[in-house]
């Protein structure tokens, strides 16, 4: 595995301090991410991806958050180290992000041309004009149409989807290296969903872009993705090549996530399951293997702290059992 | 007016029930109710405010005009105070949140805005002019002279922008787009200028217009303490004297003030929301 | 009949929930205990003091606060503290009493407007707007100068004013309940339909009311204090705090706590009284309840 990796994130661990108690969101991560790579980061709500991916950029919330420990290394640098203003030169530029609410995501005072034009006029020090020109072409790429005369429109003139179009243009305008995409279907009607799924695919293809895809749909992971990551309340659980996973999932989560997933495949007598019992509480989570309670193989294994170990050619997984091939499947 | 006992005329002398008649006829006060109102209406559409029972040589729109960019003055000199002093403490408290700033906001707000401003204009005259005699307490037209009165007058409102803008602004500060100005690189003071003021300044500006509003009449009372020469002085002796004509025009003149103060501040409304123009 | 129970058992434990909270509340008890205290006095002035109201003492006139005399002596050589007592007659008085012509006014035409037709409706809720973006100081003084007169007519003054916030309190709630209740009342016998209406508007209207009062009250004692001082207020020789400070203001320069003890009495009664407001409406929110 020689493929020049453009982020790699070491060991990332992310709490939050707040009046209840310590939230330990993201536990010890480490994912990495290839040149022209789509990578998917997969897991219920409130398993760290986004938290993680936030780490990212340094955008958490501190207070009541912190980065306590971890490199994440970007064009030879580790992000967690440098200045404000040197962060500052990399958002928006050389990673930049698109977010799951376009509803709420884009700020309703301001023309949607401002919006990506600001971006433009930063980083590329382009001027009122020229920032205009490229706004307009930009959003003719992200499937707008009349954007000459649509420039001037204000969000609430535009749809979810439409919207969400605008982000992910004024994410690629300054042709990062690095397109974070955080649930960006979730808010969208389905027929949109793959509309825009298709756009960011597109796209990052042609601009050469790089793609963390987050989402809890495992479902669209193996069209879009090369390699799929599963997070559980802020662990990684399983990651490998994303068609590998996708058929031959190894830990029970995966499989539980696969299963509650509805195909056009099956006939329709199949039942969709879901996984039973709820997400562990991530002030006081559970010691040893955090999916244990709910895990229906969860009274054969020892209670142990998981590890990720290789159990196929490029694909890992942290459930003992399913390393001592003693799940069923 | 009518229903006050006693007239217009009743004063120290009596007069000559003969002198009383032709005034009366001459003011048109033995035509029916309804009429005198009426064309008393009709008179002041087309800007004469009719006469002045006490000041018998000038029109009350005379009258008006002397003491209107006073009491103008007053009042705009107060807001403008309001804004300075409140909305970039609500901002500074809100962004700054449970520091030093925030707490004496919050305590400023609480405090200023429910004493009136006519007891804050007594305890500025009884501290500044009666003891530390650094200060006039009447007139009108130097600094000093205006200080007290406009400090007074503004800072109940002051308080009460404080307290909007403090709370507009957390509001703000937690709405997705921040983040997304943030993620796009953007330094937190051009977030903070560009995406976040004009937001959290919308629900500041609907309160704007009643602020101003209020602060008129917040100012009848202060100029009376300052025996400034203003409308709302000019309106408290007319109430003194039964001044019918000059109370009416008053009262109307500042009808129409409110109304006019309140289309603007709208207008502004929709020059700073996008959202609400094409409703 | 199972709808009265209803109604009934969820009121008890909002009343005992409200008083927990307040009591909570440092601000608020300090007004309440404070508006309590001065009530008190003012009441048993009349019999604690030493002094009448105004009982002069020319050989002790424009003294500062001494032992004998606590907050001073006036132009006559009044006793200060005591007119202030007897100050607070009035003002409490006037701030209190006015909120009855408020309430009378208030609810009738809250109820009228939003049990009439949508036209009447707007007609009213639209005069209401015109009296509420109107200083109400301003009127005060208009409708004062026209009915003259006494205290009394003092209370309907105000109150003619102030009526505004109660009434648009009122039509929210019947309004609220009225279209509530039309899913009941398909099920109920028409004519019960306005008993249910009413049943439920009283426990409900009665918390946001108390505290709309709570609030109305400064601002009718500050509307009692300004008139008095403009001079078209109460009438000598019943004391007042507005009074006291256009006598005093004359001899500031000599006398300054003449004036000082008035005004800081109305801005600690009426801040009293606003904490009161605020601790109140805290404590009654139905949503803040655990």
């Amino acid at each position: 595995m020689t493929v020049e990796s453009i982020l790699d994130v070491d060991n990332l661990t992310t709490h939050f301090f707040t009046q209840d108690g310590l939230v330990k969101a993201v536990n010890g991560v480490s994912y990495r991410v290839a040149k022209g790579e789509t990578i998917a980061m997969v897991g219920e709500s409130g398993c760290g991806k986004t938290v993680s991916a936030l780490s990212i950029l340094r955008l958490v919330q501190e207070p009541p958050g912190k980065i306590v420990s971890g490199r994440v290394t970007f064009e030879d640098v580790d992000l967690l180290k440098v200045s404000n203003s040197e962060m500052r030169r990399v958002r928006g530029a050389k990673i930049a992000m698109v977010f799951q609410e376009p509803m709420t995501s884009l700020n309703p005072v301001l023309t949607i041309g401002r919006q990506v034009s600001e971006t433009l006029e930063l980083h590329q020090h382009m001027g009122r004009q020229a920032a205009l020109r490229e706004t307009i072409k930009l959003l003719g790429m992200v499937g707008i149409p009349q954007a000459e005369r649509r420039v001037k429109d204000y969000p609430h003139h535009f749809s979810g989807g439409m919207r969400q179009r605008v982000m992910i243009a004024m994410a690629i305008a300054c042709h990062p290296r690095l397109l974070i995409a955080d649930e960006p279907t979730t808010a969208l009607d389905a027929t949109i969903q793959a509309q825009i799924l298709e756009l960011i695919k597109n796209l990052t293809r042609e601009l050469g872009t790089s793609v963390i895809l987050i989402t809890h749909n495992l479902g669209i992971v193996a069209r879009y993705a090369q390699r799929v990551y599963v997070m559980y309340a802020g662990d990684i659980v399983e990651h490998g090549p994303a068609q590998m996973v996708y058929d031959k999932p190894r830990h029970p989560y995966t499989l539980g996530l696969l299963a509650s997933v509805p195909r056009l495949d099956e006939t329709r007598k199949t039942r969709l399951l879901s996984i039973q019992g709820q997400p562990p509480d991530l002030i006081y989570p559970p010691p040893g293997c955090a999916f244990k309670p709910r895990c229906s193989y969860g009274t054969q294994c020892r209670d142990e702290e998981p590890e990720l170990v290789e159990v196929a050619p490029g694909h890992y997984c942290s459930c003992q059992l399913s390393r001592n091939g003693k799940l069923p499947w | 007016m009518h229903l006050v006992p006693g007239g217009p005329w009743d004063q120290e002398k009596q007069l000559a029930p003969q002198v009383v008649e032709n005034l009366n006829r001459k003011y048109h006060l033995d035509k029916p109710l309804v009429i005198q109102f009426g064309s008393f209406l009709w008179n002041a559409v087309r800007g004469d405010l009719g006469v002045s029972y006490s000041y018998q040589d000038r029109g009350v729109t005379q009258i008006l005009l002397t003491g209107l960019p006073i009491t103008a003055g007053l009042g705009i000199t107060a807001f403008l105070i309001a804004i300075i002093i409140g909305i970039p403490l609500g901002i500074a408290a809100a962004l700054k949140q449970n520091s030093t700033i925030d707490y004496i906001s919050v305590l400023f707000s609480t405090l200023f805005a429910n004493i009136p401003g006519f007891v804050l204009g007594i305890l500025c005259i009884i501290l500044f002019s009666v003891t530390l005699h650094l200060l006039p307490t009447s007139g009108w037209g130097s600094i000093k002279q205006v200080i007290m009165p406009a400090v007074a007058l503004a800072a109940l409102p002051a308080a009460y922008i404080a307290r909007v803008t403090r709370a507009s602004m957390l509001e703000v500060k937690r709405q997705d787009y921040v983040r997304t100005a943030l993620a796009k690189g953007l330094a937190s003071r051009v977030v903070i200028i560009r995406h976040m003021l004009r937001n959290a300044l919308i629900p500041v500006m609907t309160i704007a217009g009643p602020e101003l509003a209020a602060l008129v009449a917040g100012s009848f009372i202060i100029e009376n303490l300052f025996s400034i020469p203003g409308i709302g002085r000019l309106f408290v002796q007319g109430v003194q004297a039964r001044d019918y004509g000059l109370i009416m025009g008053i009262v109307l003149f500042y009808a129409f003030a409110v109304a006019v103060v309140n289309l603007v501040v709208d207008i502004m409304y929709a020059v700073v929301d996008p959202r609400i123009r094409y409703e | 009949m199972a709808i009265a129970a209803e109604s009934i058992r969820p009121h008890r434990s909002l009343w005992t929930d409200a008083i927990i909270r307040l009591r909570r509340n440092r601000f608020a008890v300090a007004g309440a205990v404070i508006v309590f205290l001065i009530t008190i006095s003012a009441f048993l002035v009349s019999i604690f003091s030493p002094y009448g109201y105004d009982q002069q003492d020319l050989d002790a006139i424009l003294q500062g606060p001494s032992k004998a005399h606590p907050f001073g002596t006036d132009v006559l050589g009044c006793d200060v503290l005591t007119r202030l007592l007897y100050g607070a007659r009035t003002s409490l008085a006037v701030g209190i009493f006015a909120q009855f012509i408020v309430l009378v006014i208030g609810i009738p035409i809250g109820a009228f407007s939003a049990s009439a037709s949508s036209r009447v409706d707007n007609l009213i809720m639209r005069f209401v707007d015109v009296i509420y973006a109107f200083p109400d100081i301003l009127f005060i003084i208009l409708i004062r100068s026209v009915l003259g007169g006494s205290i009394y007519m003092m209370f309907l003054a105000i109150g003619l004013v102030a009526w505004v916030n109660v009434a648009r309190l009122i039509r929210g709630q019947v309004l609220f309940q009225k279209q509530r209740d039309f899913v009941i009342a398909a099920r109920a016998i028409g004519a019960s339909e306005n008993y249910i209406t009413v049943k439920h508007l009283i426990p409900n209207s009665l918390g946001p009311v108390i505290v709309a009062v709570t609030f109305n009250i400064p601002r009718a004692i500050f509307a009692e204090a300004a008139l008095s001082y403009i001079g078209i207020g109460v009438k000598p020789p019943t004391p007042s705090w507005g009074t006291m400070i256009r006598d005093g203001y004359d001899v500031i320069f000599a006398a300054s706590h003449l004036v000082l003890f008035p005004a800081v009495a109305i801005a600690v009664l009426m801040l009293s009284f606003t904490f009161l407001g605020d601790g109140l409406r805290d404590a009654l929110d139905p949503r803040l309840r655990r």
